[in-house]
């Protein structure tokens, strides 16, 4: 199947699919605008998913080259982001039944949501500098809206101016790296920029440094690296607790497939100076991010820096992303993204249904929280332990992995700041677990058993089977992170 | 070789037999109770079975009832893939005793939350046995991270007064030494060709630079466990916190992870460095058995006192197994490396009658204060009876095999250095501190208005079974060394000896 057909697919499915849920907020009847909106969106998401599927699966069994236009690649690679962002998506369509159904702009929550979805599949496939901005910024202006949804929550607002200004830096810092680039090689696609730069002479001028670190910064503020993850705590807090998960789980996986177009496919001549710079900054964003996340009060506050630790993780794969271990490193990655990608949802969408239910999220409120809602609470530990490292959870194998190829790209201090930090993150992970199932209930809160979101619920018990099983069954996802890794060369 | 997966089935009837008992419990607490100890006697059973043929066979130096290795995840060298030899026998034999002594002694302990509690028990014996017949290094980091869970809930939820605080520090405490260890494992992996996770095939494969580092990673996370004197001090919090079972679960079971550890890896994989750097280790050992017995001494509650005894006779452990690959002679190794695995053995079932009898004398007197339990011989005659039989257990005296594996251990030092002769002095401060204790409390008058109850004649059989295999072991003491000294023997000549 030729490249652009798929692409077309998804196009016109999402974009029918969120004009349409759009349109029923001009209803009148509140079960058009509620029910018909959510139903609409998951026929639309359950449709691409299904594509997803098909397509890797014809893909993977009869084996053809990966193919490409001017504008996009498809190849495992894609398929396996898209995958996972799609799957982020629906877990969060599903809980926003629970989450958001009050909301008068329901509809047009869901409608942004898909389009926001539809932006990080585009990136998963997209193979030009341009693609990269449309689909960049397709992805990213929804999600400004949604953070700031909530119109009479000041925090809410704040979230979203923040997030705003700062989004809207890293489109211009974007476009201008990507204006120097074309400056440089005289083309905007990804392997025609490859073969300018076997060819040509350029490698170390000011202007090459600048493009990468104008790079870095542009992709690294979604991707929520230190010094550019300002944002980040702000707008996880403020932002409809789902939304937060869409952001921590979806968006910032969608900067991890550009950077790896970008970096390890495009500009893997300057690799001196992106592995160093990378191997800095996976250790300054998982310490600043775990240290941070030891003295946060708030629960959603706690995972947001949280999320910023778990792509310093991350990033110890671009460090070491050349050879000898470019292909454990590039595994690692996707294995990681995708496996955070659960965790991170499960743990939002858990704290959802607490703030749904109770209406507090301090971490003084989860005391004594197994009592009273025994689902969420076990869902919450298993995806905190899972994010910790702890086997035989998912989180523990991808980052062996990454460790693994920290060593063997001889950077093994860096592999040894990964275990420190992951000990040190399971001070604040195991807290969590402390206060809900070891502390006794401070005095004046409710006592009984809570009725848990049941949808919430379910989308939690299904996401903490994902993690389990993929822990237990790691060969699953790896053998899929293997592929994909392969088929990039 | 017979077909049943009998590894396995040690493993996971426990672990899955676990969400059953679960359920049962949320029927009918005494259901639970009983599914589990059914259960525990299942495996113990089993692992009867798994030594005895060990021991007919007596071949203690190789592996048996191997099962795998089957690909796990492949492309990265962890494979599932068990086996026993020796010393995982002896270690899986005493956990499964172990275990259906502490589901017995928890009928009268623990009072709440029971279905919970014997799912956590299980979980804690199919992963502990896991540990020890592991033969893929991450298969066995897997199980050994496994049991923290139960164990930080066990501590947390039932503890004691500061059980929130002992479970924290002891989950930070061990996770870090794990995780460092964790990398010692992908270092051996990544430089070792065949690239592999299997200890079979990494015996004598390992460059000398790599053992270096990964023994000095494998020091930090075995040493937590063991406990090592610098890395010990959640030992006494999180003992002292846990109800008795538990400490019994801890002190018997969880520390000999860390004794295993070392004699599997440091000296199995990596002998060159454990041969050469042995000294460190064993400075390391005997500052180890010094504190202990030091400190021990002058503890006021009785349970805190009995939690240094162990970090006591861990040193040996250390002293043992590194005193016994660097020794001159095949002689002294046996006498330390067996030594050393007998020490653990003892140890268990010395370590288990006393915290269980420290959580029946806090239940029936109200206090596990030495200075204020007086008076027991009169007051509970039964308690004190025991208290005695099992002091003596721990002491180290020529009544238990504790004494033999002590007395093996400094034969072992002795044959690599005369002046290692000085830890003779370790037993006696030991005899010392156990015998000031029960001077205070057995042997004091009674004041006369305290009333105290004895225990059931039901636990005092229960606690009396621990000291079974010690008795046993004194008069023949080939059942366990008949398929350890092998084991002792074909490291010390991998190493390099004799």
């Amino acid at each position: 199947m030729s490249a652009d057909i798929v692409i077309v697919d998804y196009a016109v499915i999402f974009t029918v699919g969120s004009l349409f849920v759009a349109s029923l907020s001009l209803s009148k009847r509140a079960t058009i605008r509620q029910s018909l909106a959510f139903y609409a969106s998951l026929v639309v998401l359950a449709a691409s998913l299904a594509i997803t599927l098909l397509n890797l699966s014809i893909y993977l069994l009869f084996e053809p080259k990966p193919s490409y236009t001017n504008l996009f690649h498809v190849d495992p690679l894609s398929y396996f982001f898209a995958l996972t962002v799609q799957i982020v998506s629906l877990l969060v369509i599903l809980s926003s039944k629970n989450y958001m159904w009050s909301d008068r702009n329901l509809a047009v929550y869901f409608s942004l949501l898909l389009f926001s979805t539809l932006g990080m599949v585009l990136l998963s496939f997209a193979a030009d500098l341009l693609m990269i901005v449309v689909a960049w910024e397709l992805m990213g202006i929804p999600t400004y809206v949604l953070t700031g949804l909530r119109k009479d929550n000041p925090f809410s607002n704040e979230a979203a101016i923040k997030y705003f200004l700062l989004g809207a830096f890293s489109s211009g810092i974007l476009l201008y790296a990507i204006s120097l680039t074309y400056g440089l090689t005289g083309t905007t696609n990804l392997i025609a920029v490859l073969q300018a730069l076997q060819t040509s002479a350029i490698h170390l001028d000011p202007l090459t440094l600048l493009t990468l670190a104008l790079f870095i910064a542009g992709f690294g503020l979604k991707m929520s690296v230190v010094p550019f993850h300002m944002w980040i705590p702000d707008a996880y807090e403020g932002a409809p607790t789902t939304i937060s998960a869409f952001l921590s789980a979806g968006t910032k996986k969608a900067g991890f497939v550009v950077a790896i177009r970008v970096f390890v496919v495009a500009l893997p001549f300057l690799s001196v100076n992106w592995t160093t710079a990378f191997a800095i900054l996976a250790l300054a964003t998982m310490t600043l991010g775990n240290v941070a996340a030891l003295t946060q009060r708030s629960v959603p506050r706690m995972l947001a820096y949280s999320s910023i630790a778990q792509a310093g993780y991350i990033l110890i794969g671009f460090a070491v992303a050349t050879e000898p271990a470019k292909t454990l490193a590039l595994i690692g990655v996707l294995f990681h993204v995708f496996n955070h990608a659960i965790m991170q949802s499960s743990a939002f969408l858990a704290v959802a249904a607490v703030d749904r239910t109770t209406g507090r999220v301090s971490l003084d409120s989860f005391a004594s929280l197994w009592r009273r809602m025994p689902i969420t609470s076990f869902a919450l530990a298993v995806s905190l332990l899972a994010l910790a490292g702890i086997p035989p959870l998912n989180g523990f194998w991808s980052k062996l992995v990454l460790f693994a190829a920290a060593i063997q790209g001889e950077m093994a201090w860096l592999a040894l700041a990964g275990v420190l930090n992951s000990a040190l993150s399971l001070g604040y992970y195991a807290w969590v677990i402390k206060r809900m199932y070891i502390d006794e209930p401070t005095g004046s809160m409710e006592q009984g058993k809570i009725s848990e979101p049941p949808v919430i619920s379910a989308v939690l018990l299904v996401a903490t089977a994902i993690i389990i099983v993929v822990g237990i069954y790691p060969s699953l996802i790896y053998d899929l992170a293997k592929a994909a890794v392969l088929a990039l060369g | 070789m017979l077909d049943i997966p009998l590894l396995s089935l040690m493993i996971f009837i426990p672990i899955i037999g676990s969400i059953p008992v679960y359920l049962l419990g949320r029927l009918r607490e005494r259901l639970a109770e009983l599914a589990s100890l059914v259960i525990t006697i299942v495996v113990f059973a089993l692992s009867l079975c798994m030594y005895g043929s060990l021991y007919v066979s007596k071949e203690g130096a190789s592996f048996r009832f191997v099962e795998g290795p089957y690909s796990w995840l492949g492309g990265f060298g962890v494979d599932y893939y068990l086996g026993v030899d020796g010393l995982s026998a002896s270690l899986i034999l005493i956990s499964s005793l172990l275990s259906v002594l502490v589901v017995l002694g928890s009928w009268d302990l623990i009072t709440e939350k029971k279905p919970i509690y014997y799912f956590l028990i299980l979980l804690f014996e199919g992963s502990i046995i896991g540990v020890f017949c592991s033969l893929n290094l991450i298969l066995f980091y897997v199980f050994w991270e496994i049991v923290l869970i139960p164990m930080f809930f066990f501590i947390g939820v039932w503890g004691g007064p500061r059980r929130k605080y002992a479970a924290m520090k002891f989950l930070i405490f061990t996770f870090v030494g794990s995780v460092i260890m964790l990398l010692g494992f992908i270092l051996i992996y990544l430089f070792t060709t065949p690239n592999t996770f299997n200890i079979p095939e990494l015996i004598g494969k390992i460059p000398f630079w790599v053992q270096l580092l990964a023994s000095a990673a494998a020091f930090i996370g075995f040493g937590v466990k063991l406990p090592v004197v610098p890395f010990h001090t959640w030992l006494p919090d999180a003992h002292v916190e846990a109800p008795a079972p538990i400490s019994v679960f801890l002190a018997g079971l969880l520390l000999k992870m860390g004794g295993y550890g070392f004699i599997r890896v440091n000296l199995g994989l990596l002998a060159e460095a454990s041969k050469q750097y042995a000294w460190i280790f064993i400075a390391f050992g005997i500052l180890t058995m010094f504190y202990g017995a030091l400190v021990a001494m002058v503890q006021r509650d009785l349970k805190r006192m009995i939690a240094l005894t162990s970090i006591n006779h861990m040193g040996f452990v250390l002293l043992g197994s590194f005193a016994g690959i660097s020794a001159l002679t095949a002689q002294g190794a046996v006498y330390g490396i067996s030594g050393a695995v007998f020490q653990m053995f003892n140890h268990a079932a010395a370590i288990g009658i006393l915290f269980m009898l420290s959580g029946y004398i806090h239940e029936q007197a109200g206090t596990r204060n030495i200075d204020e339990l007086k008076g027991l011989r009169v007051g509970m005659p039964k308690t004190a009876l025991v208290l005695i039989l099992g002091s003596l257990a721990g002491m180290g005296v020529p009544m238990y095999s504790s004494f033999l594996s002590e007395w093996m251990v400094i034969l072992g030092a002795i044959s690599v250095n005369r002046w290692y002769a000085l830890t003779v002095l370790i037993p006696l401060l030991t005899v010392a501190y156990f015998l000031w204790m029960i001077k205070r409390t057995v042997l004091s008058p009674l004041p006369e208005h305290i009333h105290y109850h004895d225990m059931h004649n039901r636990a005092m059989i229960g606690l009396l079974l621990y000291l079974v295999p010690l008795f046993l072991l004194l008069i023949f003491p080939s059942l366990l060394l008949g398929i350890v000294d092998p084991l002792s023997l074909s490291l010390y000549q991998a190493a390099g000896g004799g």
